[in-house]
């Protein structure tokens, strides 16, 4: 026993390993069954009292029970994030390919263009839809041959042809950046869960966007020019009143169970929301008295010194929060002209891992919109070496933004891109001439962040669709169950066959396959990997191919059996005999599994993962697993029949 | 049960035989993708593509039917997987410019249905989409809502409170799925998949797919080189370019024969493709793994007399490696629906003539390759 002790140990605690691995992804699975029969319960409920209820009020509530449902144990978030992922063609969703219109870009960006240029450009974006040179070489090169320095349209007169390319290059990877960045602010506001948004080559963006059902809306967000304002943000005091008063309209509201959805929803929200400013300033009443009195200072909390009127808010209560101030009880409490807003990056994050954001009350008409900044520079100040960002306006908005800035000294402005605020800086002193400083970023980071906002206003990213797939969640549930009878009646039909052609061996070895498929998909969910249509294909074909090394194993063994030695001599001499067959075979299949990684994207480079995983398992499991079964069961002096 | 046992053959003097073969193979597929050419799916070709479940089952001809003169030229019409799933497809990406006025217009019919006479402008038309205002956000919202559920793709222009504008997508899938709703009444449907794919994208795909093919041949080759001699390393390698030929070939060759099976080069083709030279080098390495095995044992034995016994030796265990993974693969083509079938046809035929040329082709060029030479073969 003592000579196994090791490798038991090995195999023990890779089945373990997995297991661990895989229990979140069932757990999930439990739990997503459990929240479906709340929802469907929760639907017949509202349609029995309501039964005129609009599709999409419905739609809307329903989503409101769902999160309030996740919302109530942390472990339910937990479990999905350590799942195992299924692909969009698998569980639906829509993948979007974008890619930056450079042409559109150098447009905005040439200085007086002529017909010259508008013509070369057009004939320059037509020859890089086939060919491999991007725009902006193609320009260069074709205003070149007409003798034309690019320097009459970009730069300025003093920088050479060269310069001048590499400056154009720069912009349009800046251009992505941007884009990102707006897709990725307008995607957290959709609230998509889990989405995807990765930079491909210098100018491409993949977008996905698991489990969408109004794709146009999606798109929408993904598309267009990002809308950047300045917004006066209202004094705390003034901030303060109206908040005041939508808590006690709220309470009168919930109280009155006018909406019964809701104030069901604020009970069973959980006691854990503790409220820091109100145990502090409120200590007479009891958390749950609070609420029901104070339900909107329970959700948005000040800070409880009354420095700034900026209330905290978390992430799950921000859609709270919006559907109450849309109800006319409460909207009427909310001058016209003003509106709350939300900060667009978490400013912290609460023990239990919840993000938290300011909430600003600030005018709905913006003192200034993006159009009118020309540059903005993150950088840090000479001096303080602080992080800064330098941002220039043109003639136009110079002597707008004096005239804001003079008559709004001490006040705060909001820099909102898409409805979200990327900053609140106070106003220090009237700025003519349009040149401003902007201080108060962390670090050079979020400098830099601000910086890619305020460019979005100035010059707009304009990506194009290339490519867009969406696969509705019926055609996914038919394929994933398509896939899981293929993987079913596949290791069927070769179980079988290993017991029928090779007796107890093969049932060894068809064993030893269950594990093989387990340590598939624990890694795959380990690695955070995404399981796609392809990838249970791979799944398949490695149930096929994982025998392989049992079948030349086998077929040796039986070979140095007719030799005449004994089944021991004849395991050990057999399983190192089929070692090198074995390793050469596997080592070739897996590196076409590496270059298919390279070349595929989604789908297919899910099917490279699970064919190099399966291949590792399978040679963990033939070499390693059916090796020490084999030994110990000859150890014992068993016979095992080989067909 | 064994199969193949103390096999004792003389497959080398067999192989003038199976050169034949091969090359007829060969040429058959090869005419075959000179004259009927190969088709490609949307992913290397772009263009549109829509998959429609409806509620009973449809006539294919029908539909075809519908779909025949409403502007977008040549439209692919054909079942995906039940007789109720329907796949249209065209090489067009967007909507052709005489067809668009039409499109705009049974916008305009339709909103003028859900609220007759209201007042709109459109303000902003692009190849794709349509955008307009209303007089106030009220009406937009529900104009948007109402659009929605009528199958239009519509959306905000913003998300601010204020926003009078709404987009409608003009695109290739929604003129057919206006059609479609029109045309066949009585049998509703939904959109279960929808793919749009740029021709750049598509050219750069091929490009990549036949790179990755390569490259993939020349790692086989290089490793081969070092674990065997080089010339063993090139009878693989020259193996595989004939599986995958004939097996491209034979796509060719069967492309709209056999009904319900769809031989279009996609992405997932590809991949079948590259692992079919990953898999069928196996059994290769597996013969020529004897072969070296026994040039130690036989130091003295001929070439092709040692070949033969390598071969003899090593046949059952090819077969049954080949057999248990054909097994799986033959599931996966019976069960794995409709978008992994031309993917597991690959593999499936692949399989069968990768280890036909691992036995027959592999070793045979190393024979003919020692024989021209007069060299003594031998490994390292």
């Amino acid at each position: 026993m003592k000579e196994y002790r090791f490798r038991i140990i090995i195999i023990l605690a890779a089945i373990a390993l997995s297991i661990y691995l895989l229990y979140p992804t069932f757990l999930d699975y439990q739990n997503n069954k459990h929240i479906q029969s709340v929802v469907e319960q929760k639907k017949q409920e509202i349609l029995k009292q309501n039964p005129k209820i609009s599709k999409s009020e419905l739609e809307e509530l329903l989503t409101i029970v769902e999160d309030s449902v996740k919302q109530s144990d942390p472990s339910y978030i937990e479990n999905r994030l350590k799942r195992l992922k299924l692909g969009l063609d698998l569980q639906g969703g829509m993948r979007v390919v974008l890619e930056v219109n450079t042409a559109k870009l150098l447009e905005k960006l040439a200085n007086n263009p002529d017909q010259v240029f508008n013509s070369s450009l057009a004939e320059a974006q037509k020859e890089a839809e086939t060919s491999d040179e991007s725009v902006v070489e193609i320009l260069a090169r074709k205003l070149q041959q007409k003798g034309i320095r690019l320097s009459r349209y970009f730069g300025n007169i003093r920088m050479d042809d060269a310069e001048i390319i590499d400056q154009l290059k720069k912009d349009s990877e800046d251009a992505v950046t941007r884009a990102m960045e707006i897709i990725r602010n307008r995607v957290d506001q959709y609230g998509v869960s889990e989405p995807s948004i990765q930079r491909q080559g210098s100018r491409r963006i993949i977008v996905e966007l698991p489990g969408i059902a109004k794709e146009e809306e999606a798109k929408q967000l993904l598309q267009g020019t990002a809308l950047l304002e300045f917004r006066l943000v209202k004094d705390p005091e003034f901030t303060y009143q109206i908040m005041e008063r939508i808590d006690k309209a709220l309470a009168k509201v919930l109280a009155a169970g006018n909406d019964s959805l809701l104030a069901e929803l604020s009970d069973t929200t959980k006691k854990s929301d503790t409220t820091a400013a109100a145990d502090t300033t409120q200590k007479q009443l009891t958390e749950e008295e609070f609420k029901q009195q104070h339900p909107f200072f329970s959700v948005a909390l000040l800070d409880p010194q009354g420095r700034s009127a900026d209330a905290f808010v978390k992430e799950d209560d921000r859609n709270k929060i919006l559907r109450w101030l849309s109800l006319p009880e409460i909207k009427k409490e909310i001058p016209d002209n003003v509106e709350f807003v939300f900060s667009a990056k978490p400013i912290s994050t609460t023990q239990d891992g919840k993000k938290v954001y300011f909430m600003y009350l600030v005018n709905k008409q913006p003192e200034l919109t993006g159009g009118v900044v020309t540059n903005a520079v993150a950088t840090l100040d000479p001096n303080t070496s602080a992080p800064i960002v330098n941002m220039e306006m043109n003639s136009e908005g110079a002597v707008e933004w004096a005239r804001i800035t003079g008559a709004n000294i001490g006040k705060r402005i909001a820099i909102m891109l898409d409805g979200k605020v990327f900053s609140a800086p106070v106003v220090r002193g009237k700025i003519p001439g349009g040149r401003s400083q902007i201080e108060g970023m962390e670090n050079l980071d979020e400098a830099k962040l601000l910086e890619i906002v305020l460019k979005a206003g100035a010059l707009p990213a304009p990506v194009d669709v290339i490519e867009e797939r969406v696969v509705g969640p019926s055609l996914g549930e038919d394929s994933v169950q398509g896939g899981l009878n293929s993987a079913l009646f596949g290791y069927l039909a070769v179980a079988i066959f290993m017991i029928i052609y090779y007796r107890q061996s093969g049932s060894i070895a068809a064993g030893v396959l269950i594990l093989t498929i387990l340590f598939i998909l624990s890694v795959l969910a380990g690695f955070k990997a995404t399981l796609t249509l392809p990838g249970i294909a791979g799944i398949v074909l490695t149930i096929g191919m994982a025998v392989d090394a049992n079948v030349l194993i086998f077929e040796r063994i039986r070979e140095e059996l007719a030799t005449g030695k004994t089944l021991k001599a004849s395991i050990d001499s057999g399983f190192s005999k089929a070692l090198s067959a074995i390793i050469d075979s596997n080592i070739t299949t897996f590196f076409t599994g590496i270059i298919l990684y390279q070349f595929g994207t989604g789908p297919v480079q899910g099917f490279a993962l699970t064919l190099m995983i399966g291949i590792a398992s399978t040679l963990f499991s033939a070499l390693v697993i059916s090796r020490l079964i084999f030994d110990y069961l000859a150890s014992k002096g068993a016979k095992i029949s080989i067909g | 049960m064994r199969i193949f046992h103390n096999l004792n053959v003389n497959w080398m003097g067999m192989r003038k035989t199976f050169y034949i073969l091969s090359i007829a193979l060969f040429l058959v597929g090869m005419l075959n993708v000179a004259f009927r050419g190969l088709v490609f799916g949307i992913d290397f070709k772009g263009g549109s593509e829509i998959v429609l479940q409806f509620e009973k089952p449809v006539e294919v001809a029908k539909i075809r039917n519908d779909l025949a003169n409403i502007g977008l030229g040549a439209v692919e019409v054909r079942t995906f997987g039940a007789e109720t799933g329907i796949l249209v497809r065209t090489e067009l990406q967007e909507i052709p410019n005489e067809i668009y006025p039409k499109v705009v217009d049974r916008i305009r019919e339709n909103i003028n249905k859900i609220l007759p006479g209201v007042p709109y402008k459109v303000v902003d038309s692009t190849m794709n989409s349509v955008t307009i205002e209303f007089d106030n956000p009220d009406t937009t919202n529900l104009m948007i809502a109402e659009l929605f559920a009528q199958g239009f793709q519509t959306g905000k222009i913003s998300e601010e409170l204020d926003n009078k504008q709404m987009i409608v997508r003009v695109g290739i899938a929604d003129w057919i799925k206006e059609v479609l709703r029109e045309k066949v009444k009585d049998n509703p449907f939904q959109v279960v998949k929808e793919d749009r794919v740029g021709p750049k994208i598509g050219e750069e795909l091929k490009r990549d797919a036949v790179l990755a093919v390569l490259l993939s041949l020349v790692v086989i080759l290089i490793y081969l080189g070092f674990r065997f001699k080089f010339v063993f390393a090139v009878g693989a390698v020259i193996a595989l370019f004939h599986d995958v030929l004939i097996t491209v070939g034979l796509y060719a060759l069967l492309y709209g024969l056999i009904p319900g099976l769809n031989l279009e080069i996609d992405l997932p083709v590809v991949a079948a493709f590259l692992t079919l030279v990953g898999y069928s080098i196996n059994d290769t390495v597996i013969v020529f793994d004897r072969i070296r095995e026994n040039m130690k044992i036989h130091k003295t034995m001929p070439l092709e007399e040692l070949i033969n016994r390598s071969i003899n030796q090593t046949m059952s265990r090819t077969i049954i490696t080949g057999l248990t993974t054909l097994l799986a693969v033959f599931v996966l083509f019976l069960l794995g629906g409709d978008v992994l079938r031309a993917f597991s046809f690959t593999l499936l035929f692949g399989i069968i003539i990768g280890t036909y040329s691992s036995i027959f082709v592999a070793s045979a060029l190393v024979v003919d390759y020692a024989q021209r030479t007069k060299k003594k073969v031998q490994f390292s």
